[in-house]
Formats: C-alpha cells, structure tokens, sequence
C-alpha cells in the first residue's frame, strides 16, 4: 500500500514536471504568437529575415502582409491546416538544422500564392485567365499553367533572397 | 501502480524531449539575438574606418570617391571670375569639387584658407569647417554650437581629422539617418513649408545632404561664456525665412543689409552664393516628384547576392544603367547627349553674364576714379550686386543645369537683365565724368587677371607651402598623439594635388 502510495506521488511529480517544461516551452517558442498575423511572427527565427527585409522594402507591404499571400483566404478552417502543415516543417528544419541557405516554396504553398495573386488582383488578370484555358499549360501545380512570379520575378522579395543578402537588416524596425 | 509506471514513464520520456526542444530554441534564439546586435560604434565616431568594420561594402564604395581626384580650376577655364571676385578668397584659387574623401585636403590646401602660424591667425573662420568633417558635430557635441562657431579656422586644426564620413549621416546605433547640424531644422522650421520633425524617411535622404548642400552666411551671433566673457560667433544660417527662391534670399540679405564682402574695383557690397543645390534642386521636375538625392548619387549596387545602396557618390551620369534607365526608357548615348546639351545652354548664358559683370565691375571703378559722388553710384551698385548674387546662385548650384534647367536659365537671364541695367547706368556717370567711352582692360589669363586686381600669387603661394610644412604637421602630429582616438592614417592624402603647385 505504501509503495503504491509512493509510486502515485512520483508520477503526479513526474507529470506536474512535464506540465512545467510544457509550460516554459510555450513560453520560450513564443508558440502563441503564431496565432497571429503579425509578420514579425515570421522573423522569431533569424532563418526569414531576408524574406522580411525584402517584402518590407516592397510595394506589397503596404497592402499585403506574409500570412496574405502565403496562407489560403477563403476560409478559416484551410487557413489553419495550411500554418499547421508549414508551421510544422518550419520547426521540424529549424530544430534538425536540415534547411540550406536559399529557401523555395512548397508546391503547396505555390499553389496557395498563385490562387492570391489571382484574388487580389482578379480584375487585371481575368483576360489572361480565360486565355489560359485554351492553351497548354506549362505547370500543373498552378492556377493558369505558369507561376506569376516567373515573369514577375522581383515580386515581392526581388531575385537573391538567400538568407546572405541583406547582412544590415538589422531585425525589425517599427514603422 | 500500472497506471503510475505509465504515467512516469511517458513524463520522462516527454520532459526529457522537450527539454532537448527547449536547448534548441534557446540556441536559435540566441543566434537571432546575435545577429540582431546593433555594432558597438561610438557616438558621434568621427573615424569612418570604425564604421566600416561593421558596413564592409558601404566603406568601401565611400573610400571609392578617392577616384574623383582630378583638379579642374575653374578660374583657368574663365578668368572673368577672377575680376568678379577681386577683393575675396575665391579670386586666389577655386577648383570643381573632387570626391567626399578630398574634402577636408582641399579646404586645408586652397589658397582662400590662407597661411595661419598659430591658432588666431588667418582670414576664415572656424565655420568654414562646418561642413567639411564628422569631427565637427563631435567638436559641437563636446564644446557646444556657439563655441564651435567662435575664433579662427586654425583654432581646430588639430581636432579636425577626417573627411566627411559615416557620422555626418547616421545614427551610430540604429545606423537610421540623422541629421547632425542643428542649423537646417531651423531654417526649415523658420522657412515654415517643411517643417523639420515632419520630415519622412525618403525626405531624410535629402535632408542628410542638405546639411551641406544650400545656400548659407556667417551670422554674427554675439554670447556670454560660463565666465562672463563676451564673444561673438560666426553661426552658419540658411538665409530661407523670405522661401527659398533666389529673390526671396536676395530680399533676405538686403533686408539686413548683409554684405560678404566688399569688391575691390567696384565697391559693390557684394553677395557671395554657396551651392545652393537643395534650393534649386526643389524647383527642378525630379524634386517637384520627391525624388531624393540618394535614389540618383546613391543608386543600389549588387555584389554577388547581396544589395546595397552605394556611397560612392558622385554624378549618376557615370552610371546611367543603375541610375537614370532606373524610371527612363531611353538609351545611355542618348542620356549623355540630352545632359551635355543642357549643360552647353547653361554655359552659354554663364559665359555671357560673366563677361558682362566682369565689364561692369571695371566700369565702376572708372567712374570712381573720375570722382563719381556715392549717391550717383549706388543704384549701380545695386544692380551689380543682384546680377552676380544670381549668376553665383545659378552656378554654384552644383548640377542646377541638370537639376532645374528651366530655373537656372531663367536666373542666368535675371543676372545678364540686372547686369546690363547696371551698366547702362554706370555709361550714363561715365559719360558725365568725361569718359563716355570707356571700356575696361582686356585679360586673356588667369594669371593677367589676378595681376590686373593686385593680387600676389607667389607670396600667397610660399606662405600657403609653408604653413602645409608646419603647422598642418603639427595638426597631424597632436591628433595622433592626443588619445583621443580620433585620427586614421587612412584618411591621408597621398598624392598633393592642387592648382598652384605640384609638390609641396
């Protein structure tokens, strides 16, 4: 009876323990934050700060923020899979160390930024997008057969956006 | 007792992997932390080589202006100025400005800075430092604006040790720009149409030239130190509260009856124009679509896969690709050939006005010379002094034929106006006192024309070598030895370049 008295204090300590490191681990990811929209969120790891530097540099910074383009829009519950999905491959490359110096979207997330453009910018493209029905497409990945950002290449990020190249982006600077 | 084992065993399990989490968040964060380090720069750091430690590619472009070397004397190309200047320092010697990094070598070695032998002697004063070095907003942090504003130019000769640099523009901390003279926040508060603290960042990146690039004078400031004593500073002052058109600072200076000198031959009480660029720039198409001198002189440059903007300022003309063909869909040959004309126009009208002044000057000082009274002379003179204020205005704006073609040209054609009324009235004196035809000696040189106004080029020029052979030496000497951590060797000009002699 004592031993299993014992037995039960030791593991109410062992998971009150595991409560704890919960907790703080919540605390020190900021794991909350990435409920929000704030592009800062984006930069908690220095892997970004290139993406952030170029896009606040951007015309699209005054209408566009990442979550934006990056996310789904049109409905919440596609909106939270997706972060889940990329929030999930952000941590597992960020804690084995397993992303090289040059990221590049997921066809996934191609997917979602095309379908943005056209959202955003529906009246400008509606020609193009009843063109591209007709011809062969070059890409199945995305809306219309060819990625806006083939043509548009400095869109928004510019054209070298290796973590390297912008080594005075001193982090965030409030506007 | 099965359920605690299992309760035990997956707490440990999971505490033991979030624990390996946590070790790994903390490592990125502190890597984040690390390279969100501001640079440990001290502030007001007048060595630009400190800078660079942290901004390797904005250094180094800087140093490039060392390649704008060349000396260009300008009055070699038109000996006209010489005569219209007799009687003030630019008739001894006056060059096209060379790149950042000559500046504080040139205003040391040119004629008009004179010979001192100590600290008191010498014909500038000290704000003819103002806007030569970063040493200068340090001197003015330390001593206070009125103190830095009062003495001799030889006064700081020892602590006046780097050309225009990193601390002139920015923040040591936040590397943000940042103006560091207090002067244009108030002339842009008292000209009241842009005040200073409503000033955006891309207004920042003409603001930081600014500091520089107007019109300003030495305005006699009189103040009491800690001790009692009097003094009276020389406080350099854009003249912007009447706006910033050349009327509005010609009405600014006659108001206060302002001279900065007075001519030798003439007597006219004169008006000198210092580049007064921000001014002109403001009136011109690319200033009227808030373009910034940066988006031109300090176009974004690419190394490998890194962006910069580069600090090797000069004209954006010896890189059309990366400048003008930014927003210009026109071809390089035909930019260069579009500005070269604009330039010829602006010459032309120059060369026209000069010559006409120079005449008038000559004109005045016959008339003098036959016993014309003051009254008969005075509103000649007026009109002397406005025809070469706005011919000084027009050119001295470096790059107004560019920056503003139309304004220069319609000042060119005010001063060519003011300068024939003033000599239609000098003919008129002239005729009265006997000599209705005069005309003013002919000078074919430089060297002829400073002969002609007095001026004694040898002896200015033996005690200009001498005073660069010994108290420029010592200068050099006490700001390295003063641990004051303020001198670079770096920043030393090698090769002695000037327009009156090759060596020194």
């Amino acid at each position: 009876m004592k031993k299993s008295n014992m037995m039960t204090y030791v593991a109410t300590g062992c998971a009150v323990m595991m409560v704890v490191v919960f907790v703080t681990l919540v605390y020190e990811s900021r794991a909350l934050s990435y409920l929000s929209s704030d592009p800062k969120v984006c930069i908690t790891c220095h892997t970004m700060n290139t993406h952030y530097a170029t896009w606040q540099h951007s015309s699209h910074r005054e209408q566009a923020s990442c979550v934006d383009c990056h996310l789904p829009r049109d409905s919440f519950v596609k909106k939270m899979i997706a972060k889940s999905i990329d929030g999930y491959n952000h941590s597992v490359a960020m804690t084995l160390g397993t992303y090289g110096k040059n990221l590049r979207v997921t066809d996934n997330a191609a997917e979602r930024i095309q379908n943005n453009c056209i959202s955003c910018h529906a009246e400008a493209v509606a020609q193009m997008h009843e063109n591209s029905e007709r011809y062969k497409k070059f890409d199945d990945e995305v809306p219309m057969g060819r990625r806006c950002w083939d043509c548009h290449r400095m869109v928004p990020h510019g054209r070298t956006k290796s973590l390297l190249s912008t080594p005075d982006n001193l982090g965030v600077k409030e506007l | 007792m099965n359920k605690s084992i299992i309760v035990i065993v997956v707490s440990v399990i999971a505490t033991v992997l979030m624990l390996l989490l946590l070790g790994s968040i903390r490592g990125n964060k502190a890597d984040q932390a690390m390279i969100n380090t501001v640079p440990d720069i001290r502030e007001l750091e007048p060595r630009s080589a400190e800078w660079g430690k942290y901004f390797p590619r904005q250094y180094d472009s800087y140093m490039a202006t060392k390649e704008s070397d060349e000396i260009k004397d300008v009055l070699k190309k038109d000996p006209n100025l010489v005569v219209l200047w007799a009687g003030y320092g630019f008739s001894k010697d006056y060059n096209e400005p060379r790149g950042h990094y000559y500046m504080l070598e040139d205003n040391i070695n040119t004629l008009r800075t004179g010979a001192p032998v100590d600290e008191k002697t010498g014909p500038m004063p000290t704000a003819c430092w103002t806007c030569k070095s970063p040493d200068v907003p340090r001197l003015m942090e330390e001593k206070g604006e009125l103190e830095f504003f009062t003495g001799k130019w030889a006064r700081w000769g020892d602590e006046i040790v780097n050309p225009i640099g990193c601390a002139d523009c920015h923040d040591n901390e936040t590397m943000q720009l940042s103006v560091k003279r207090d002067f244009l926040a108030r002339a842009l508060d008292a000209e009241g149409s842009e005040p200073f603290d409503e000033a955006t960042h891309q207004d920042m990146r003409t603001l930081v030239c600014v500091q520089c690039h107007a019109e300003y004078y030495f305005k006699k400031t009189d103040w009491e130190d800690p001790d009692g004593k009097e003094h009276t500073a020389g406080v350099v002052t854009f003249p912007w509260d009447n706006g910033l058109s050349v009327e509005a600072i010609e009405q600014y200076y006659d108001e206060r009856k302002f001279t900065d000198w007075t001519h030798k031959l003439s007597k006219t009480p004169m008006l000198k124009a210092q580049h007064p660029g921000y001014e002109t720039f403001k009136t011109g198409i690319h200033g009227q679509n808030n373009l910034a001198c940066a988006d031109c002189h300090m176009p974004y440059v690419r190394e490998g896969g890194v962006k910069y903007s580069s600090h090797k300022i000069g004209s954006p003309l010896d890189n059309i690709s990366n400048t003008c063909l930014n927003c210009h869909g026109e071809s390089e040959e035909q930019f260069k050939q579009i500005v070269e004309r604009k330039l010829e126009r602006k010459e032309e009208l120059a060369a026209a006005a000069t010559d006409i002044i120079a005449k008038a000057h000559f004109e005045a000082a016959k008339a003098w010379e036959l016993g014309a009274t003051e009254e008969e002379m005075t509103p000649a003179l007026m009109d002397i002094r406005h025809a070469q204020w706005r011919w000084d205005f027009a050119v001295a704006a470096h790059g107004g034929f560019f920056h503003a073609p139309e304004e220069t040209l319609r000042i060119l054609g005010t001063a060519i106006d003011k300068g024939h009324a003033a000599r239609l009235k000098l003919r008129i004196i002239l005729a009265k006192h006997g000599a209705p035809e005069y005309e003013g000696p002919a000078f074919s040189s430089k060297e002829k024309a400073q002969e002609l106004i007095g001026l004694q080029m040898d002896k200015l020029v033996d005690e200009k070598i001498t005073f660069l052979n010994t108290l420029r030496e010592e200068w050099i000497k006490k700001a390295s030895h003063s641990g004051k951590e303020i001198y670079d060797p770096k920043t030393e000009v090698k090769e002695f370049k000037t327009s009156y002699a090759d060596e020194k």
